[in-house]
């Protein structure tokens, strides 16, 4: 990997850069969709191209699965197999082990779970993922690590925090020999739960491991905690880590948490949200999401935003025509999806040149003022940009919401 | 919110573009090739022509889109040129809510079809939909719609059909869609409303006329059929006469004939087996009343029900010979040869196609046959697609067609033609969306460093397919619409090319005919592979939810 840090804004912690992979260069601060089981939902791989996205996920537990290991090998990788020639970053499956499984059972050698296949007792090891994520052939790959819900409290946290650290020696020890270091880039993921000074024993532990990785990814959050808790984790994580090394937030996909977390200094951002609320009949939008189920939209003859360079609004599709298709043909989904992801790759390409022209400050309060001045700021957005010097309050007469503060059209009443 | 009235009053001075056919060769009943042509009004924005070689194919949609395609896929599938839309489904809202669209060419805005390449027609109900349906009235069509079923009266559809301003509208039909068998007394009715509509739909209302095709009643009848097509051609007098003026007769009007073959398939089954299970007995010597043909034209007992063939050429016979006709669903490539070798039909809906797509089938089959290709060496016959549920093409990494090659592969010397679909010619992209000043540095590098420099991508492959078909992955069925439709198309442009390639039209009918056994001998016409492939959709799909895994293991281990 080559990055390169190409500019900084004078007053937050938010950058642009350049971060160039053995599948061309991606600008950052970006956002990936997801393509699970390698098909971002409904679009061709040209299509996803098309839409200026550089970079996408997929899932190595999903993956693994099917088509299975065997199947990737003989592909040539999973670039090949899905017809995706740029560049591509998988997770190592530690997730998903916890979403998906109730019977997993965390040792020090690895995750043990059952199979889904036959139910019998399968065990997943840092070594392993790894290997698997080498046979897909992501361009950056996901140490494993110990998840814990980010609502867990106890010692399990700190347990789970300290076993991370040590899988990640094990990955790195597994990449180092593979010989695909020139290709493939593997990132450590911070841990430590809502507690600052886990974090903090964490990112000790991990930055003195920055030879050997090349980037770092914030993990354990987005998993329902408090806003406020949230922010605080993601400072002190972009904080403390190195500004030569990428950094990743996971399960990061509402615009405003976006913009929030590159403000505070984060680089990289994935979330099934955009793609998965597309295919509920839910379009993003600068003034908030609209959801194309309610009867308000049946007539109405607008796209969803005229100044959207997606296909979808290009061609002028009205939310009517949506409205008559959305959760029903899957071509209603597609449109969606198109936007969507059209919607989020603006939010975080308009970032990186506000941040270039050095007016990143404006482009935060133009942003939320379009997207929440006439239902309030939330509090915990507010909070967190004051603390990296921007005040959205100076100047507007705009309410503060408490909790997440999150938009949504609800029903025709909203 | 922009939000227009209902536009009907407003567009009665519009235009309609005019719709001929050139029939280039061709006698009442055989093989023919033509044109048709669509010349817009000239101070229409868009390309004025549209011309469309017969035979050819028109696509249907469902709820206004073409299934499993975003729009960009249909601009980018150059087969596609005749789209129909049915209205029904847009009858939840009154009035509809297409008729709020303004502009010049509301149809095309509305569903974001392009007016100098698409062809775009209009019917009420959804051609492929033979579901039983409460009966027609005098006065009006029971359509389905999602709040259940609407009654459309002919100033109803006269109104729609102005407001949207197809290229081509579909006067309402009496077909009826209720339990079989239907009385003569009913068949009659039939004939006299679907006849009467479509004279509602020919009174002169712009200062060029509307371009109408009619649905050839007559149910499984030969003889109704006939009197069906008679009563178009018959002189019209009186109140008749002035309410169409100037024209003579209906069939002036008519700009095409068109079969509707769901219903047709569904009754000829059913009469096919009540006759065959009635023939032998010895005391059936009176006619059998099961059959609704019976009493209009009494059968002999020991007389089968007339053939699909038999019933299009007595509709047609009356009729003039150079207009088109067209045929809604079809269910295979033999079918298709065969009407057109028996018939004479210049247009096939693409509805099977696009149900292969449905069910995980990559069409594969060319015609004509080349002389490499014959029957396996089993002698068993070739499928016309690949099940790809089928786990054998999980480790397949090639190309969905072997009779077409992918764009990548295509060298000036191969006979093998190229599949032209998104999904074996994927175009590497030149110009994507940029979001920031500095992404031109992410299209550059990726340049330079030499990729995406050929014009094709490489294939998507059938272990990929298989993949996404186990997986649930929509974007399995956009890429097999877009690769079957191509394949539909493939087969068209040989059917042309055979009977256009010879000077004398005996000749080129003879060469067509051998062709077409030739076919026949070679794939399969009872579609097998649509039948394993259907079950295998099912079973993906009954799987889904918890514990999918497991069950699809112990399966696999039984079999």
């Amino acid at each position: 990997m080559q990055f390169e840090v190409i500019a900084k804004c004078h007053t937050t912690r938010a950058r642009v850069c350049r971060m160039k992979l053995a599948h061309g260069v991606t600008m950052l601060p970006t956002f990936m969709p997801v393509a699970t089981q390698a098909a971002i939902k409904g679009l061709t791989p040209q299509q996803v191209e098309s839409l200026g996205i550089t970079l996408i996920l997929n899932n190595t537990y999903h993956l693994n699965l099917r088509p299975g290991i065997k199947v990737l090998d003989e592909a040539g990788g999973a670039h090949k197999f899905q017809g995706w020639n740029r560049n591509l970053l998988t997770d190592s499956g530690g997730f998903q082990l916890v979403s998906l499984s109730k019977f997993t059972k965390i040792t020090e050698d690895g995750a043990l779970f059952a199979s889904p296949f036959n139910g019998e007792p399968t065990m997943l090891t840092p070594e392993e993922s790894i290997s698997i994520q080498h046979s897909i052939g992501a361009d950056i790959i996901m140490q494993l690590d110990d998840v814990v819900s980010s609502l867990t409290v106890g010692p399990r946290v700190g347990e789970a925090m300290h076993r991370s650290v040590r899988w990640l020696d094990r990955c790195i020890e597994q990449h180092e020999k593979s010989g695909r270091k020139d290709k493939q880039n593997l990132f450590a993921i911070v841990q430590g739960g809502l507690d600052p000074a886990l974090r903090d024993l964490c990112l000790d532990a991990m930055i003195e491991r920055k030879d050997q990785v090349t980037g770092y990814a914030i993990g354990g959050l987005s998993g329902g905690e408090e806003k406020d808790v949230f922010w605080k984790i993601i400072k002190q994580c972009a904080d403390r880590l190195p500004s030569d090394r990428p950094r990743y937030s996971m399960g990061v996909g509402f615009a405003e948490d976006l913009l929030v977390c590159v403000a505070l200094g984060v680089d990289m951002a994935d979330c099934v949200f955009p793609t998965r609320t597309a295919r509920f009949g839910v379009a993003l939008t600068f003034k908030g999401p609209l959801n194309l189920k309610l009867g308000k939209h049946t007539k109405s003859m607008e796209p969803i935003d005229k100044s959207c360079p997606c296909p979808t609004c290009a061609s002028g599709m009205s939310r009517a025509v949506l409205h008559h298709i959305v959760t029903i043909e899957t071509a209603g989904a597609h449109a969606l999806t198109i936007h969507n992801l059209v919607f989020q790759a603006r939010v975080m390409g308009g970032a990186r040149d506000a941040i270039l022209e050095g007016r990143f400050p404006e482009y935060l309060r133009s942003f939320f003022f379009d997207y929440f001045g006439d239902t309030g700021y939330p509090e915990w957005c507010v909070n967190a940009l004051r603390s990296v010097g921007v005040d959205l309050m100076q100047g507007v007469d705009v309410p503060l919401v408490k909790g997440s503060g999150v938009r949504w059209e609800y029903s025709d009443a909203a | 919110m922009a939000q227009t009235q209902p536009g009907g009053a407003q567009r009665v001075g519009s235009r309609f573009p005019k719709l001929t056919f050139i029939l280039d060769q061709g006698k009442q009943f055989g093989p023919r090739v033509g044109r048709l042509c669509l010349t817009r009004p000239s101070d229409t924005p868009s390309n004025h022509l549209i011309d469309i070689p017969t035979p050819n194919f028109l696509i249907g949609t469902s709820r206004g889109v073409i299934p499993h395609f975003s729009r960009d896929h249909v601009h980018s599938a150059n087969g596609i040129s005749w789209i129909n839309v049915s209205f029904e489904s847009f009858l939840e809202q009154t009035p509809p809510v297409p008729t709020y669209q303004a502009g010049s060419q509301p149809l095309h805005d509305f569903f974001g079809f392009d007016s100098s390449r698409h062809i775009v027609s209009l019917s009420l109900r959804d051609p492929l939909d033979a579901r039983e349906m409460p009966p027609n009235g005098n006065s009006h069509v029971s359509a389905s719609c999602m709040r259940g079923v609407r009654k459309v009266t002919p100033a109803d559809w006269r109104s729609y059909v102005l407001t949207m301003q197809p290229d081509i509208a579909f006067a309402l039909s009496d077909t009826p869609f209720t339990a079989a068998p239907h009385s003569q007394k009913r068949m009659t009715k039939s004939i006299e409303r679907s006849a009467a509509w479509l004279a509602d739909l020919l009174r002169p209302s712009t200062p060029t006329a509307l371009n109408v095709f009619v649905h050839m009643a007559g149910g499984t009848s030969t003889s109704a059929r006939r009197a069906f097509s008679h009563s178009l051609m018959e002189t019209l007098h009186g109140l008749e006469a002035n309410a169409v003026k100037p024209l003579s007769c209906l069939d002036e009007g008519v700009a095409g004939y068109a079969f509707d073959l769901a219903a047709l398939h569904s009754s000829l089954i059913l009469q096919n087996s009540e006759s065959l299970a009635q023939a032998p007995t010895p005391n059936a010597a009176h006619t059998p009343t099961s059959l609704s043909s019976s009493m209009i034209e009494p059968l002999s007992f020991l007389s089968l029900t007339p053939t699909l063939d038999e019933l299009l050429r007595a509709s047609l016979d009356p009729l003039p010979i150079a207009k088109p006709r067209l045929v809604t669903d079809v269910r295979s490539p033999h079918e298709i040869l065969r009407l057109i070798r028996d018939v004479g039909v210049d247009v096939f809906d693409a509805g099977w196609a696009v149900k292969a797509a449905d069910i995980g089938v990559a069409l594969d089959f060319i015609f004509p046959v080349p002389s490499s290709h014959d029957s396996g060496p089993d002698h068993r016959k070739r499928d016309v697609g690949h099940n790809l549920y089928d786990a054998k093409y999980a480790y397949d990494f090639v190309r969905l067609s072997d009779a077409f090659l992918a764009g990548c592969d295509r060298t000036s010397s191969s006979q093998t033609p190229v599949c032209p679909c998104v999904a074996c010619s994927p175009v590497a992209l030149t110009s994507p969306i940029y979001h920031s000043k500095v992404d031109v540095q992410s299209h550059q590098a990726h340049l330079d460093d030499g990729m995406s420099r050929e014009q094709f991508s490489p294939p998507f492959t059938r272990a990929y397919l298989h993949h996404l078909l186990h997986t649930h992955e929509m974007s399995a069925h956009t890429l097999l619409v877009a690769h079957n439709v191509a394949v539909l198309d493939a087969l068209l442009t040989g059917v042309r090319a055979i009977l256009s390639g010879h000077a004398d039209q005996h000749e080129a009918a003879t060469i067509f005919a051998r062709e077409v056994t030739r076919f026949e001998e070679v794939y399969d016409g009872d579609m097998s592979v649509f039948h394993t492939a259907l079950e295998n959709w099912k079973d993906v799909k009954h799987a889904r939810g918890k514990g999918r895994l497991a069950r699809e293991a112990q399966k696999e281990k039984k079999v």
